[in-house]
């Protein structure tokens, strides 16, 4: 840094680590595995290993990379957005309109519909319908207040969990597993033109919102502030409040609300790395996908052959990281 | 618009603004030229605040006009307002997890390219990081500052804007003595260069000291606008402060507000 002030290209090393990260997990991530897979036979093109290789462990891992990535960089975001440092890509009601959108799915057993599970629909036209609710709520002639935005959200978080939790006792018994199972959130494999799907969401949204990082930095110190250095407030509101509940609404409609990683990894890179948006949320995406997937090999390479859901390793190494954050910081 | 430099005259005319029913300006008009520095009084509650954000472009009047360069500031494209016109809020969160170099950095905003800043918005933050005497803290977060650092900070960041029309609301607040007085000195140095300076204040004895121009705001209206000269000769105004405000000497002979 020397005498001149602190500039991006100061840290650029850590996008370089960052991305560095990203691209060794993508390589190493989907070799471990309860089955070995031999690295000749993949080559070869040969079965078990090549499908195994290609349809499972590696849709998988790029699944995890692109889930983990969007929550996290859905949960930097909204921190700005909300000026609140404990936000995180659910707490706008998001997750729980999804998730009660898929468990209504999965306890009316619906079929799939053009081709895609129904629990994904169910979940996207939950989340949609929590989303429009929340901005229909709290806009005040155009305008999205955060103050307002996070009440709501709270409070729409409240009522569809509570709705869950009803279902949730009446469903029969094999329902009720798959419930579960979907709440704690998992990485699966998946086929590839449906993460071609996500991909093509995740992506471009993320590229818009990154590309806005310097007006984050002033929305986060507060909207007058932002206002008088040259950001309209209100149309950024808007084009993040819609495109963090797209990237977040996507991610989970895939993989269930997995948590902590939208809280964790901004957490840390803010601490770690540098407040500075610009650094944050390219740094945050890359390095929740990371997170993320390693977090689904974990869980598929401890107790194998049995899985432990990537949504629950996630959470055993995200608590102890957060009470030892709180006792630092606050 | 873009290209072009301005002289940075700004008019209000028939300002008014009313907030849940209650009116807080009442046909303010007020009109500031170059080189001004205008020192805006006023009890608590008269409007000065307000008035301030209305000039800023943050609230728009119920009514009446406000022109910069026989523009209406409306009319104004967010970034080129924020080049020509720069705002100290009362204070902002403390928690904020920046540098001071950082938030120094954000007044530059408006003139960087989208992405990154250039050698001149560096050259600029030093410069105002010096002026405010904050360059023994650059590198410290925002957050661990004493209140009085953390409000020469938001100066420097309004000061790196490098605006034409500087409008400042209490800059002065929990400053120690000597920085009070270089905040007002400042600002006067801007003002002298050209630039139009609107300062809301308590402190009498600085703003008489060192503004051009004082305007006293009550009750949402402007009271009295007068040069600082005429100011101390008719010290009636000061009533509205206090009853016990008198203009005594100072030891070298200077007017002195004081309080008995």
């Amino acid at each position: 840094m020397g005498g001149l002030p602190m500039t991006i290209s100061g840290n650029t090393k850590w996008l370089g680590f960052s991305l560095a990260a990203f691209l060794v997990s993508l390589v190493l991530l989907p070799w471990a595995g309860p089955a070995p897979v031999s690295l000749e036979r993949v080559l070869s093109l040969q079965p078990p290993d090549y499908p195994i290789f290609l349809e499972l462990r590696l849709s998988r891992t790029l699944l995890g990379l692109l889930v983990g990535g969007s929550l996290s960089l859905a949960g930097a975001l909204f921190q700005a957005m909300l000026r609140d440092s404990l936000a995180t890509p659910y707490t706008l009601g998001v997750s729980s309109g999804a998730s009660l959108g898929a468990i209504l799915s999965i306890t009316a057993g619906l079929p799939s519909m053009m081709g895609l599970p129904a629990v994904w629909l169910g979940a996207l036209g939950g989340a949609a319908a929590v989303l429009a609710l929340v901005a229909g709520v709290s806009s005040q002639q155009g305008q999205l207040s955060s103050y307002r935005l996070l009440l709501t959200g709270i409070s729409l978080n409240g009522v569809c969990s509570a709705m869950i939790l009803m279902i949730h006792s009446v469903a029969r018994e094999h329902r009720s597993i798959s419930i579960t199972q979907w709440l704690l959130g998992n990485i699966d494999s998946i086929r590839y033109p449906a993460l071609g799907g996500f991909a093509a969401v995740a992506v471009p949204v993320s590229w818009i919102l990154i590309s806005r990082a310097r007006q984050w930095n002033l929305l986060m110190v507060g909207e007058a502030w932002a206002a008088t250095r040259g950001v309209d407030p209100s149309a950024l509101m808007r084009t993040g409040f819609l495109g963090g509940s797209l990237l977040t609404a996507t991610a989970i409609a895939l993989s269930g609300p997995i948590g902590f990683v939208g809280l964790i990894v901004p957490h840390l890179v803010r601490s770690r790395i540098s407040p500075d948006y610009r650094l944050l949320m390219p740094c945050s995406f890359l390095l929740g996908g990371v997170l993320l997937a390693v977090a689904d090999a974990i869980g598929r390479v401890v107790l194998a052959p049995a899985e432990l859901p990537a949504g629950a390793i996630m959470a055993l190494l995200g608590g102890p990281y957060l009470v030892w954050l709180v006792r630092r910081r606050f | 618009m873009e290209g072009r430099s301005l002289s940075g005259s700004l008019q209000a005319r028939d300002l008014t603004f009313s907030l849940h029913g209650r009116a807080i300006l009442r046909a303010v008009s007020l009109a500031a030229s170059p080189g001004e520095f205008i020192g805006l009084l006023g009890v608590n509650g008269a409007g000065k605040s307000t008035l301030l954000d209305i000039l800023a472009g943050l609230r728009a009047p119920d009514s009446g006009t406000v022109m910069l360069d026989e523009m209406p500031l409306d009319s104004i494209p967010a970034r080129q307002r924020a080049r020509w016109i720069s705002h100290l809020p009362q204070g902002i969160r403390g928690d904020l997890p920046f540098s001071v170099e950082q938030i120094v950095l954000m007044g530059r905003y408006p003139h960087a390219g989208a992405w990154m800043e250039t050698r001149d918005d560096l050259a600029a933050v030093g410069g105002a990081l010096e002026l405010t005497d904050c360059l023994a803290f650059r590198h410290r977060r925002f957050s661990t500052l004493s209140g009085g650092e953390r409000q020469r900070v938001l100066l420097a960041a309004c000061l790196a804007q490098r605006a034409k029309v500087l409008l400042m609301d209490e800059p002065s607040t929990y400053l120690d003595l000597r920085h009070q007085i270089l905040c007002f000195e400042l600002l006067r140095a801007e003002a002298a260069r050209g630039a139009v300076c609107v300062a809301v204040t308590h402190d009498l004895n600085l703003a008489l000291s060192h503004c051009t121009r004082i305007v006293v705001l009550h009750d949402g209206q402007v009271e009295h606008d007068m040069p600082t000269g005429e100011a101390w000769r008719h010290p009636t105004w000061f009533l509205r402060f206090s009853e016990r405000l008198r203009v005594e000497r100072s030891w070298d002979g200077a007017p002195w507000v004081a309080y008995r």
